[in-house]
Order: C-alpha cells, then sequence, then structure tokens
C-alpha cells in the first residue's frame, strides 16, 4: 500500500539519519517501526516474515475492527524526511568523533568537534557533552551520596550548553536535532515553557525523532497542555498521542489510537507491548498475558516492559511461569532495572519479602526513578511490617510522580494497618481523585469510614456506592451496601441491595455466607413486608443449605403457613360479637 | 525515619570549612605564648576567637559564605593586621594545587589540637583543647576528611578552585578597602575583655553541644549559637563604620521581612561554590525561621522563603525539616491545601521521629514511627483553619495511637490540644466523637456537658503533664485552668433533693491560684538551667500553631529565644529566659488583665496590660500582641473617649497590617457600635452590628462569644432605637441561648440589659425583678464592676417608680459611687452622677439655692464625661438638669448657656447624619 511504503520509506531514511547523530534509542525505535510494518504477504517470502508470524495470530485473536488497515484519509502529512546533509569538509573530523562516541568517549568526542562547524557537528558536539556530563552526574551521585538518597548532583555541562544552543537558536542555526537538544537542556534547567516550544518546533520540522516525543511527552502533565500543543499532522503524532494518552491514564483512548496504529505497523512489537501496558491498566490480565507470551515467542531476549508481564503472572501467582521468566531475563541482561524487579516480584510471590526488597532495591540503585519499583518495594515493606520505610517508599514514588496513584493507595492502607484511619482517608482521597473508576480504591476508602475508630457510616455508604457503580470484581461493594444499610435499619434499601448481590451471585454462580446472609434477609424482610410468597421463595432456597438458618427458614416457612391458615379464624375471632 | 534508605548526611568538608580551619590555625597557633605572632593584644586574639566561634555556630542564614564575604568580614574583625589575614588565608588557599596538599594540610592541623596526653602545660601557652568547641569543629573536620574517599578529595579540591576563583573574579576591588582604619573598635571591646568570654562561652556551650553531637546525629534544638552569633556580630557592627554591614544589625526585624533576600536572589550555580552550612547551623535555621513565621504570622514574606526553601529541598534533600517550614509558611498564609499537602509530606518522610532529641533510639520504639505527633499536628492544622469537627476527630485518633504506642507524653499534648479547642472554639457536641476513645477520663466525658466534659478534661491533662514533667505544659494547663475558671461556674456538689441549695459561684481564687502556679514555673526554670533543652519529649516548633488568642496556651517550646534583636538584652541577661516560656508568663499576664476585666477593676486590668505590652512584647506572637492591643484601646476608649480610642486603632491597624485581621477588625467594630449608639446614628449602628455578626462561624455552638456579643449589641440598638418589643425579644432569645450554653456569667449582662430596656419603656416595675437578678448574679459571679451598675440601674428604677423611693435610691447610689468612680468609664460615672443629681432634685425638702454643689458639679462632671465621649442623648439630659438648676438659681446667663448646649446636642442627636464618618470604610 502506498502509504505503508511512504511509511517504510520515510522510517528507512530517519534510521540512518538519527544513528549518524548517534540518536541511538531514537533509531533504535524507528528501526523497530519499519519492520513493524506489515508486509504484503504476497512479496515477502516466508523467511522475511519470520518473526512475525505470531504477531498476526494475536491480532485475529485480538482486533476487533480489521477495517483500520487503510490509515485515515483525508490526513495531511509532512512529506518525507529529506535532510539537506551539511557537507562532509570536516567528514573526517566526524567520522572521529562518531567512533569516540560510539566507545563512550564523550568528552574525547566532544573535543574532537571542537572547530568543526555545520550542524551536525554543533549538534554531535553538544550531544557528546550534554552526556559527558549526565555520565558525570550519575557518578557524582554515588560518590557524593549513597545511591538510594536523593541527590543534589547536577549535570554541569547545562549551563555552558544552554548558553551556546540558546545563542545558536536566536540565530536560527539550530535544525530540528539541534532543537530537540535545546529542548531537553530545558528541560533539565526547569524552563519548561520554553522547552515545550522548541520541543514542539523540533517534532514538527522532524517527526521521526522518537526521543523529542517522549522529552515532549514528559512535559505534558495534564491533558490541557497536550490539547494546547499545534502539532503538525503526521503519523508520528498518533504514536505520541497514544503514548501521551497512556500516561495520562486515558486508557480507552490510548487503546484505540494504538489499534488504529496497528493497521499499518501491524508487526510492531512495540506496539503490541504497548497495548499490553494498557490492558493490564484497564486489568485485562488474560490479555496481556496472552500478549507478553507472543511477544516473547517473537522476541526471546526482550527485557522491556516485562516487569509488566511480572506483575501480571505475579498477580495471578504463577510461580513457574514467573521463575521462567526471571531465569530468562537474568541470562539475557542481569543489570537491567526490569530484571531486578521481576525477581524481586518473584520472591514476593514466595513471601521472602528481604530478598525481595533487595532486588527492587538494585532496581532502584540502576534506575532512581523507577516508579513502580518503589511501590512495590513499598509493599515488601508493608509486608515485613517496617512501616516508616514502607511510607518512605510509597512517598517517594508520589514525589516522583504525584499521578501515581497506586502509592497513595499504598500510604493510606498503610496507615490504616496502623488505626489511624481518619489520617489514612486524605491518601484514600489523593488516590481515588487520580483513578475514579478503580472500585477497590473506593472499597478502601469505605472501609476507613467503616472503622470502628470512625464509624462514620453514611460517608462509608457513599463510598461504597461509587464502588458498586464502577464494576467491583470483587463484590464487596454491594454486600456491604446492604449490610451498613441493615444496620441503620433501612430494610428497603438494604433489601434492594440484597437482592442485587444475590442476582449478581447467581450471575456469577458463586456460593456461600453471603449467599445465606441475603437469602436469610430476603426472606425475613418480605415476611416482615406482609409479602409472603416471596418470603417463601427465599425460605425454600434457603432449605438447600446446612446450617442453623435452614432451622429458622423452616420455622418461618411454618410460621407463615400458620398465619395464612389462622388467617381467617382470627378475623372471625376479632369481630365484635 | 526511613534512615533504612538514607544516608545519614554527614559532616562534609567544604571550602568554607578549610577557610575556617587555617583561621583557626591562626588563632591557636601550636605551642605559642600567649600572644601569637600576628596579634598586638590579647583583645584582638580574643576576637578572632570569637569570630570563629560566632562563624561555626550561626545560623541566619543556609549558604555558607563565600570567600568574599569572609574577606569582608575579616577585614571589620582584623584590625590592625586584616591585611595579613586576608593575605595569609588566600595564600593557603590558593597553594591547594593537589590532592597531596590537602592531605598534608590536614595533618598539620591535627597538629593544632593539644593532645589530651600532653603532660605539662605552661601557662601562657595557647593550646585548643580538642573538647573545646573549636576543637571539636576542627576533630570533626579532620575526621570527615579523613572518611573521603579519593573521587570525594578531588570534589573537594575542585570546588576549592572555584571557591577562589569566584571570590578573585567578582571582588577586584577587595585589595583596596583595607586601609580603613578602626581604631575605635578597641574601645568598644575593651568591655568584653574582662569577661574572658572564651570561657564563658565554651564553658557554656560545650556542655549543651556535647549532649546534641555525642548523643548519635544532630540535635534538634541549638538556640544558644545564634543568640551567640548575634552578640559577636552585634559587637563588631556596633564598631564598625562600613555601612555595608549595617544591615545585619537589626538581625531580627530586618530580615524577617525580607527573608535573606540575597539567598532568594542568588541562584544555585551549578558550577558548585555554594555549600550549605553544617547540619547542625541548618537546624538552628529553621528553628529560628518557623519561631518568625509564627511570630510575623502572615506579615512574614511567604513567597520569598517558599523560594528558599525549594532551593534548600533541591539541595538537600534529606533535610525532611524543609517540608515541616513549608507546611508552616503555608499555614501561616492560610493555604489550606499546600499546608495539608506539606504536613503529610514531612511526616511521611520522618515518621515524626525528627522531633524527638533525646528520644533514645532504642530500636524498639523506632520501628513503629511516631506517627501520632502527625496526628496531632494534623489536628492542630485543622483548628487553626478552623474546622472544629475534623480537628476533634484528628485529635481522637491521636489520642487512640498515642495510648497504642504509650506515648505519653504526645497524649498530654494531646488532650491540652483539646481542651484548647474545646475552650476557644466551641463545639455544640462532642458525643459520640470522643465517645468512641478508650480514654478513661474522655469516655466519662460522654455523657457531660461540653463544658462538663472541658472540665474533665482539662483537669486530667493537667495531672497527666505534671506527671510526666512536662513543665511547660503544666504552665499551659496552669492557665487555661484559669481561664476555665474566670467564667466556669461551680454548683455545689451535693445538688439532689429539693432542699438542697442551688447557688452558684465563680471562684476568683481558683483563678489567681492557677495563675500564680503558672507564673511560679519561671523560677523553676531558670534554677533548672540547660535542663531545659531535656525538657519536654518534644518541645518542638510545630506545636507553636497551637496557640489562639486568650491567654493563649502557649504549648510551644521555641528555642532560638526572641530577644535576638537586641543583643545587648543577652548580656544583661545571661540566664537568658526562653522566648517560649516568656510567651507563656506573658499569657498568665493577658489572662490577668481579662480577670480583672471581668472582675470590674479596670485600672489593674490596664496595668497588666501595660505590664505585657513593655515586657513582653518583642517574644509574644503576633496574636496575643494584636490582643493586648484590643486591651489597651478598649481601655482608652470607655476612659478617654472615641477620638484617642480612634487614633490607636489607627497605629494598631498599620501595625498589624494584615495579621490577625479579624481581632482588630471586631474591635473596630465594637468601637463603632459604640460611639455609633451615643451619637444616636442608629442605622451605622445597625449596620455595624450585623457585620459583627456576620464574623461568627454559622455552626451552633461555634464562636460563642461572638455571637453573644453581636445579639447584645443588636438588642442594644433596638432599644436605643426605642423599639422595646423588638430589643425584649432580641434579649430573651440571647438569655434561652446563653442558659442552654451554660454561659452564666454572660447572663448576669443579659439580663441587666432586660432590666433597663423595661425602665426605658416606662415600666419600672417590670425592671426590678431582672434588675435584681442580675444583681444576685454578679454577687455570686464576682463581677463588681457590672454589680455597680446593676445597683446604678436599680436606684434609676426606684428613682422612676416616684419620689417615695427616692431616698432608696440615693442610698444605693453612695454605696456603690466608690466603685464606680474608681474603676468605672465615663458612661458609668456620668450616669451615676445624673442619677445622683436627679435623686437629690426629686427631693421635695432639697433646696437647690442650699446646696447648688451638691447637684451642679456632679452634673457639670457628668456633661464632660459625655460629651468625650458625645452621648448626645445623655448630655442633653445633664445639660436640660443643669439648666434647670440655674434656673432655680436665678443666674440666667448660665440657664442661657446650659439650654443652648441642651439644643445642640439635641439638634445633633435628630439629624443624625450630619457628620459623616471618615473612619467607616470598611
Amino acid at each position: 500500500m502506498n502509504s505503508k511504503e511512504n511509511c517504510r520509506n520515510e522510517l528507512r531514511t530517519a534510521v540512518l539519519q538519527l544513528s549518524d547523530r548517534c540518536l541511538y534509542s531514537a533509531s533504535k525505535w524507528a528501526a523497530e517501526q519499519l519492520v513493524g510494518i506489515e508486509h504484503d504477504p504476497a512479496k515477502f517470502t516466508p523467511s522475511n516474515t519470520r518473526f512475525q508470524r505470531g504477531s498476526s495470530s494475536i491480532r485475529r485473536r485480538f482486533r476487533t475492527n480489521e477495517l483500520t488497515s487503510t490509515p485515515v484519509t483525508g490526513v495531511s502529512y509532512v512529506s518525507t524526511p529529506v535532510m539537506e546533509e551539511d557537507e562532509a569538509v570536516n567528514g573526517d573530523f566526524y567520522l572521529l568523533a562518531k567512533s569516540y562516541f560510539h566507545c563512550r568517549e564523550y568528552r574525547r568526542a566532544g573535543h574532537v568537534l571542537r572547530e568543526q562547524t555545520g550542524k551536525k557537528s554543533d549538534f554531535l558536539r553538544c550531544y557528546a557533552l550534554y552526556l559527558a556530563g549526565e555520565k558525570r552526574k550519575e557518578e557524582e551521585m554515588i560518590e557524593l551520596e549513597g545511591p538510594l538518597g536523593k541527590s543534589y548532583a547536577v549535570n554541569r555541562e547545562l549551563v555552558s550548553l544552554e548558553r551556546e544552543l540558546s545563542a545558536l537558536h536566536k540565530n536560527g542555526m539550530l535544525d530540528s536535532f539541534g532543537l530537540y537538544l535545546y529542548g531537553l537542556v530545558l528541560k533539565e534547567k526547569g524552563n519548561e515553557n520554553l522547552a515545550r516550544t522548541v520541543l514542539v518546533n523540533s517534532v514538527n520540522s522532524y517527526p521521526w525523532n522518537w526521543s523529542a516525543w517522549l522529552e515532549l511527552q514528559a512535559l505534558c502533565s495534564t491533558i490541557d497542555i497536550l490539547n494546547s500543543l499545534t502539532l503538525n499532522n503526521h503519523w508520528m503524532k498518533e504514536f505520541f498521542l497514544a503514548s501521551a494518552y497512556q500516561e495520562l491514564r486515558m486508557h480507552n483512548e490510548s487503546l484505540a489510537k494504538y489499534e488504529h496504529l496497528q493497521g499499518i505497523f501491524g508487526f510492531s512489537n512495540y506496539i503490541q507491548a504497548q497495548i499490553a501496558k494498557v490492558q493490564y491498566s484497564l486489568r485485562e490480565f488474560e490479555q496481556v498475558e496472552v500478549i507478553f507470551e507472543e511477544l516473547l515467542r517473537i522476541d526471546p531476549f526482550r527485557v522491556e516492559d516485562m516487569d509488566v508481564y511480572s506483575n501480571v503472572l505475579y498477580t495471578k501467582e504463577c510461580f513457574s511461569a514467573l521463575s521462567y521468566l526471571a531465569h530468562r531475563v537474568i541470562l539475557t541482561d542481569k543489570y537491567r532495572p526490569e530484571t531486578c524487579c521481576i525477581i524481586g516480584n518473584y520472591y514476593s510471590l514466595k513471601g521472602q519479602h528481604e530478598k525481595s526488597v533487595m532486588y527492587f532495591k538494585r532496581a532502584l540503585k540502576l534506575n532512581k526513578n523507577y516508579l513502580s519499583a518503589w511501590t512495590l518495594m513499598g509493599h515488601e515493606y508493608v509486608e515485613m511490617k517496617n512501616i516508616p520505610a514502607a511510607v518512605d517508599a510509597y512517598r517517594r514514588a508520589v514525589d516522583i510522580s504525584p499521578r501515581d496513584y497506586r502509592a497513595w493507595y499504598g500510604l493510606g492502607q498503610t496507615y490504616e494497618m496502623m488505626a489511624m484511619p481518619f489520617y489514612a482517608l486524605h491518601y484514600f482521597r489523593k488516590s481515588v481523585f487520580l483513578q475514579p473508576n478503580d472500585s477497590r480504591l473506593w472499597i478502601a476508602m469505605a472501609q476507613c469510614y467503616e472503622a470502628e475508630q470512625l464509624h462514620m457510616v453514611e460517608e462509608a455508604i457513599k463510598c461504597y456506592g461509587r464502588a458498586a457503580n464502577c464494576n467491583d470484581r470483587e463484590a464487596i461493594a454491594l454486600h456491604k451496601l446492604a449490610k451498613l444499610h441493615k444496620e441503620l435499619g433501612r430494610s428497603d434499601e438494604a433489601a434492594f441491595y440484597y437482592k442485587k448481590d444475590l442476582e449478581r451471585m447467581e450471575a456469577e454462580d458463586r456460593e456461600g455466607p453471603n449467599m445465606v446472609e441475603a437469602l436469610m434477609f430476603l426472606a425475613q424482610h418480605y415476611k416482615a413486608r406482609n409479602r409472603f410468597e416471596e418470603s417463601e421463595v427465599y425460605c425454600t432456597r434457603l432449605l438447600d443449605y446446612t446450617g442453623p438458618e435452614r432451622e429458622t427458614a423452616k420455622s418461618l416457612l411454618r410460621g407463615m403457613r400458620m398465619d395464612r391458615s389462622g388467617f381467617p379464624s382470627m378475623d372471625v375471632e376479632h369481630l365484635p360479637p | 525515619m526511613a534512615g533504612i534508605l538514607r544516608a545519614p548526611s554527614a559532616f562534609a568538608v567544604t571550602p568554607h570549612k578549610v577557610s575556617t580551619c587555617i583561621l583557626i590555625q591562626i588563632y591557636a597557633p601550636p605551642a605559642q605564648i600567649s600572644v601569637p605572632f600576628p596579634f598586638s593584644s590579647v583583645t584582638q586574639h580574643n576576637r578572632l576567637g570569637l569570630y570563629l566561634l560566632a562563624l561555626t555556630k550561626s545560623c541566619d542564614d543556609i549558604f555558607e559564605p563565600k570567600l568574599a564575604e569572609l574577606l569582608n568580614q575579616l577585614r571589620e574583625i582584623g584590625g590592625l593586621m586584616d591585611q595579613w589575614l586576608t593575605n595569609h588565608l588566600t595564600n593557603r588557599l590558593s597553594a591547594l594545587q593537589s590532592p597531596d596538599d590537602l592531605f598534608n594540610f590536614f595533618s598539620e592541623m591535627r597538629g593544632i589540637l593539644g593532645g589530651l596526653d600532653s603532660g605539662v602545660v605552661e601557662d601562657d601557652q595557647i593550646i585548643l583543647d580538642p573538647n573545646s568547641n573549636l576543637g571539636l569543629f576542627l576533630r570533626r573536620c579532620i575526621l570527615a576528611f579523613n572518611l573521603l574517599s579519593f573521587e570525594g578529595v578531588c570534589h573537594l579540591l575542585t570546588n576549592i578552585g572555584i571557591y577562589c576563583n569566584e571570590c578573585f573574579s567578582t571582588c577586584p576591588t577587595y585589595e583596596l578597602q583595607h586601609l580603613d582604619d578602626p581604631s575605635n573598635e578597641v574601645e568598644v571591646l575593651s568591655e568584653y575583655e574582662n569577661m574572658d568570654l572564651e570561657n564563658y562561652i565554651s564553658e557554656k556551650i560545650t556542655e549543651e553541644i556535647e549532649a546534641g553531637i555525642t548523643s548519635k546525629g544532630v540535635s534538634f534544638h541549638l538556640y544558644l549559637p545564634k543568640a551567640l552569633s548575634t552578640l559577636v556580630e552585634g559587637a563588631d557592627i556596633e564598631a564598625s563604620t562600613n555601612p555595608k554591614l549595617e544591615h545585619s544589625n537589626k538581625v531580627g526585624e530586618h530580615s524577617l521581612y525580607t527573608p535573606s533576600s540575597s539567598n532568594a536572589l542568588r541562584n544555585v550555580d551549578p558550577r558548585g561554590g555554594v555549600f550549605l552550612r553544617s547540619n547542625w547551623q541548618m537546624q538552628g535555621y529553621f528553628m529560628e525561621r518557623a519561631e518568625a513565621i509564627e511570630k510575623h504570622g502572615s506579615s512574614f514574606s511567604s513567597s520569598a522563603f517558599e523560594l528558599i526553601l525549594r532551593q534548600l529541598q533541591k539541595l538537600a534533600p534529606e533535610l525532611d525539616r524543609v517540608h515541616f517550614l513549608r507546611y508552616l509558611n503555608s499555614l501561616y498564609h492560610d493555604d489550606y491545601f499546600a499546608a495539608l499537602e506539606n504536613l503529610h509530606c514531612y511526616f511521611d518522610y520522618s515518621a515524626g521521629t525528627e522531633g524527638f532529641d533525646f528520644l533514645s533510639p532504642t530500636p524498639g520504639t523506632n520501628s513503629f514511627g511516631r506517627y501520632e505527633i502527625a496526628l496531632l499536628c494534623l489536628g492542630m492544622m485543622h483548628f487553626h483553619f478552623g474546622h472544629p469537627k475534623q480537628a476533634l476527630e484528628v485529635f481522637t485518633e491521636a489520642v487512640r495511637v498515642s495510648q497504642q504506642q504509650s506515648n505519653d507524653s504526645c497524649l498530654a499534648y494531646t488532650l491540652a490540644a483539646i481542651c484548647n479547642l474545646l475552650s476557644e472554639i466551641g463545639i455544640s457536641s462532642t458525643t459520640g466523637m470522643l465517645g468512641s476513645s478508650y480514654s478513661p477520663m474522655i469516655s466519662v466525658g460522654t455523657s457531660l456537658s461540653v463544658q462538663q466534659q472541658l472540665f474533665v478534661l482539662l483537669k486530667g491533662s493537667l495531672k497527666r503533664a505534671e506527671s510526666l514533667k512536662l513543665k511547660q505544659l503544666v504552665a499551659a494547663n496552669h492557665l487555661a485552668v484559669a481561664k476555665f475558671d474566670l467564667t466556669h461556674v461551680q454548683r455545689p456538689l451535693i445538688s439532689f433533693g429539693p432542699k438542697a441549695s442551688m447557688k452558684l459561684k465563680t471562684c476568683p481564687i481558683n483563678v489567681c491560684k492557677e495563675l500564680r502556679s503558672c507564673s511560679r514555673l519561671v523560677s523553676a526554670f531558670s534554677s533548672e538551667g540547660s535542663g531545659l533543652t531535656m525538657e519536654g519529649a518534644f518541645c518542638t516548633a510545630w506545636l507553636k500553631n497551637l496557640q489562639k488568642p486568650i491567654g493563649s496556651l502557649v504549648l510551644s517550646e521555641d528555642h532560638g529565644s526572641g530577644n535576638n534583636a537586641n543583643p545587648s538584652q543577652f548580656c544583661t541577661q545571661p540566664s537568658s529566659i526562653h522566648g517560649s516560656l516568656l510567651q507563656l508568663v506573658g499569657s498568665s499576664y493577658l489572662l490577668r488583665a481579662t480577670a480583672w476585666e471581668m472582675y470590674g477593676s479596670a485600672p489593674l486590668a490596664q496595668v497588666h496590660a501595660l505590664v505585657y505590652a513593655t515586657c513582653f512584647a518583642d517574644t509574644s506572637s503576633s496574636l496575643d500582641a494584636t490582643l493586648v492591643h484590643v486591651k489597651l484601646i478598649q481601655h482608652l476608649a470607655i476612659f478617654k473617649g472615641y477620638k484617642e480610642a480612634f487614633a490607636a486603632l489607627k497605629i494598631a491597624e498599620e501595625k498589624f497590617l494584615c495579621i490577625s485581621k479579624s481581632r482588630i477588625l471586631i474591635l473596630k467594630l465594637q468601637l463603632l457600635h459604640e460611639r455609633a449608639l451615643h451619637r444616636g446614628h442608629l442605622k451605622l449602628a445597625q449596620q455595624v452590628c450585623d457585620q459583627l455578626g456576620v464574623l461568627a462561624s454559622s455552626i451552633t455552638g461555634v464562636d460563642m462569644d461572638l455571637k453573644t456579643e453581636a445579639s447584645l449589641r443588636h438588642a442594644r440598638t433596638f432599644l436605643a432605637a426605642k423599639q422595646f418589643s423588638q430589643a425584649t425579644a432580641v434579649a430573651h432569645s440571647l438569655f434561652c441561648m446563653c442558659y442552654k450554653f451554660n454561659l452564666q456569667v454572660e447572663n448576669a449582662s443579659v439580663l441587666l440589659l432586660l432590666a433597663e430596656i423595661h425602665m426605658k419603656s416606662g415600666n419600672a416595675v417590670l425592671g426590678l425583678p431582672y434588675a435584681l437578678a442580675s444583681l444576685s448574679f454578679c454577687q455570686s459571679f464576682n463581677l463588681d464592676l457590672l454589680k455597680a451598675s446593676a445597683t446604678l440601674i436599680l436606684a434609676e428604677l426606684l428613682l422612676s417608680l416616684g419620689t417615695t423611693h427616692r431616698k432608696g435610691a440615693l442610698t444605693l447610689i453612695h454605696g456603690v459611687f466608690p466603685m464606680i468612680l474608681g474603676h468605672g468609664g465615663l458612661e458609668l460615672c456620668a450616669r451615676a452622677y445624673i442619677a445622683e443629681a436627679k435623686c437629690h432634685l426629686s427631693d421635695p425638702s432639697f433646696s437647690v439655692s442650699e446646696n447648688s454643689e451638691v447637684v451642679l458639679d456632679p452634673l457639670k462632671q457628668a456633661s464632660e464625661d459625655l460629651q468625650a465621649l458625645e452621648y448626645h442623648e445623655l448630655a442633653a439630659e445633664a445639660f436640660y438638669l443643669m439648666a434647670f438648676v440655674f434656673d432655680k438659681l436665678g443666674h440666667l446667663e448660665e440657664r442661657e448657656e446650659a439650654a443652648a448646649q441642651f439644643k445642640k446636642h439635641i439638634m445633633v442627636l435628630e439629624n443624625p447624619q450630619a457628620v459623616e464618618d471618615p473612619l467607616f470604610n470598611l
């Protein structure tokens, strides 16, 4: 297809250009997408599609709309990248610098290019300096303080880089890569607004630099900011939006975008992984598992995003699968934060919390801002009853991203554990605000209100009500609602919720004490309301169970029959003679 | 805590510390006689020592000074040898070129320290005692250097390079300045010469510091150093002629309003060169800031300070206290959400452990953290923002958690806080909130009224504080009890059965006792000396927000006492009394003033208020300060008339620009209302009265004082408008409300008002029982002045019953004259005079021509007083009577004059809007 061919050509050029500028991760990403474009099956031999066989089967299983294989029409895209390469008068120095860069000798690379002019050399020189500063910063972080402590090490190149780049920017001497770097520097310096403008300029003039998009995304902390960006229409924008929506937890919008993109990039592992992550946020664990299994089959040495997979396995308590995954990733790359996180998850599942904490700590050593590791470590500390440490870990997570509802929830739970329900409410409120559609959060908050120390039943009922409205899987809310209403003596409401709960249990085919309780209450309630027929139905159902309820039901039934049979005679008795 | 995760921030070697070490070496060169080489006199030598001490201890800034600043200061210190000093310093610094130089430097430093074992010490020899203050500092520097890794040494070296370069590039003129000849410095210093300051100070400090440093980690409360630093700096600056340093003379006052603006502007240079002071100094800085925020309330510039804090957080994320300061800052700027956020953040990070500085670091107690303190603080925050219900909820939780964790002192503080809440804001019903608690003393309270519950709580809290030996809390509790007793009406314990006497009474003796036992603490403290730091399990700044007006139950034990503005004060008071203690004592004076106000001695009340204003002004919180101003202005209004009162109010308004606006606002409304009533501007009076009513919270049972006052004034307005039935209705409902909420004392004045209403409406007979009831209330509640005024009303009532009661009325009036003239305000005196004159005039046997002075004198006096008050109605009456008397005497001219005055007042009264009020601009 034409547009597929276009994309392919664009990406091919972009990969070359990006790797020429040593923007590795962007070029890696571009190359992945390049391979991810669905091929015309007629033209290619099976060997070419070897890596892609499975993905189509995933698609068959989960793609609902096959129509999306054609791109949206009527959208004007900017054309293929035609970068005027500034010419290689000093090409040799550039080559040398690049080689140094490859060998991670950044300062040397910068030094080689010190007297070179031209946008490309300028970019590489500045970029090398920036990376040198980053590297030094990382080292200093370790030197100055323990790696887990927050550290104030800064990239010491930033100031001079900003000065130089802003001068170049003013003179219009920055190409889109230079703009990207300038934006990066500005962002590090905390000048977010300017950084945003510069990055928008960069991606508008050269959309294939995924790193620039990522930086831009990090600057879009709210949907309003995202909507205020003026971005040219390009298919890369779709990737950006999908990712940004995901970050802003607009999961359904994000999913729609990804599914749409799959029309072109049918075999993109990246998209698959992202879809899996979105599904994970939507708690569709089955699908996530299938996708990851498939991904691992195609790309067995993948470590990226595998921590999400391990979370799923953890939730499903798949011991062996989790250990297999851990084994696999540790052989692939031991020193990746994801790897450590997976192992931490495994130990946590095994109940060996000390070891688990050790691995989470290692993950954090590798990446201080690894959000989920902080949260997970908090969970482990909770298990170990080390409350201050747990609180501290959660708080770190929250400080890294104030939108992390899990950490807020963890904080709330911790305080609740300490019998400080009122204090915990603050945290639950926060988490509920961020994730208003999660029934678990509402239930947790309701339990706080319900706690014997607070006993604010009205508020608890409100929270349970919210929980019941957002698809409460464990079906706690309905039962609780019924119970609380019963306690408050509002038997009509209680009956309403018991009935609903009953229906639900029937639909899900669950049995248990809740069922008996509901039946018992309904039987008694209808009897008190003189609706004997309904009451009898419930009583009869109760007869199926053993225990004291059965006897009560029997006596109820007997009573009702007596009543009904005795009714006329009593009537007569009461008539005045 | 979470120290599990965080490396404890250590004492780091910085370029500034290296310079200090160099200076110490100059100060105490090894093996030299008493006045080492560069120094020309002992004075000079001592002076450098003092300066070094100050340098290591001062906490007026967060950053270590740059080299340029240091050199400037040295120039001030150095006197004749300044050039040698600065040159030596810069030379030594620039000689440090390689890591090896640093190693050599620090091993050389070790030589300065006199060994503990170095047997014979010659008399004159200077030896730096390793346990002295400077010795400790040096040892810590050496230790820190020895702990450095090679990377660390490299960092230090680069930083020293930057430190030097910065100085030489930014101040090229430094060579030019040092030829000033501040020869006058010698005189100034001579007074210190004899004091042997080094000894005195080091003795004093080392005990303190030792306690802090040696007991692992950095102690929280370091107050002495700052006083010390200001002492030294103050001394320097007095001598200096350099205007550049002049500004720091008023360290306290100035920097408060523009908190170290230089810091705010000084950007964090990523190239380094900016270093935080030692952790210990930082904590001192925090204490000082916290105190400043608390004292100056919202006049403290919020954003500038926030900027510093944010910077600080970036530089030293491990300093949790920053979050607390951010909390305080937002609290006093009424930013609820920021305050809430920062409070939670602070306690999440510190787990409440930071507050205890002598909390035994036993592993058992630490495992949980001290989250109950978080609850206590959260409760006080809600209290501050006026959410009594939430506050109570949180306090209940705090009580529970404290009990679970058996944190007795926290429990004691929490109980005190609950008392404070109940007595300050009041609450409609506590049942069901405190009821669920396990506390025996609280659960007793469930069946009791709020008042009784408060009483039980107060007693319990006091007992608890006493048993825990939390002295300041005890004092604060005594104050609270005194305040409670002030309006508390006691019933006899056995009051069952039909014949039981239902006599109610208040107990001034109790109040007095409590106040005394509060003040007695001062002596307890001064005899204890440094034990104070150890006092109280968490004597921290965050308790400050507990205080609220009236007798502010200051629970805070803030360190770094407030007399920093005046260094001489420190010198004169070697046993510098603690700021918080002074606050407590001050509050007791305020409470005394309030008590005398109630019991009816205006002069005594004024004296106490004046004592407070003069002696405790610099330590008082802004709330207390406004309160005392309010009291004094009220006094002015009653005794001197409105003109002066409004002039004073204007000053007060300027002084407390936006701080606790409500209190000043209430006063303004009160004054406006009274004046409007007197002048007869009834519309305005109504308007003001409504505004006053709106200020109170709408929740039942909350802000009762204000509500009572508003409806009392409402009734008065109706009375002035001669709408008697409405006035009666309002007064009646007020009476019912007061009865419901057990405000017996207030009821005395309500009854009096009812009597007055009936008198004015011409139903003297109806008024009599009210007046008598009020009289008996006053008697049993010891409200002497109110009693006098009730007697006066009674006399007036009798008088209006007919001339037959004239005699009785006159006796009554004469009976209360001493009280009224001695303690009553202008209005009361005038009314008494007029009533007396009326009595005489209504006596048929009284001959005006014979005893004209008997009537004329009081009338003249009354008319003067009333003119000052602009009370036109009564003034007209006085002039009418005067004219009447003059007429009888046949003094026509004077009669005409009095009549003219009468006419004038009547005219003004009837055209009230003639004078436009410039002050009514709300």
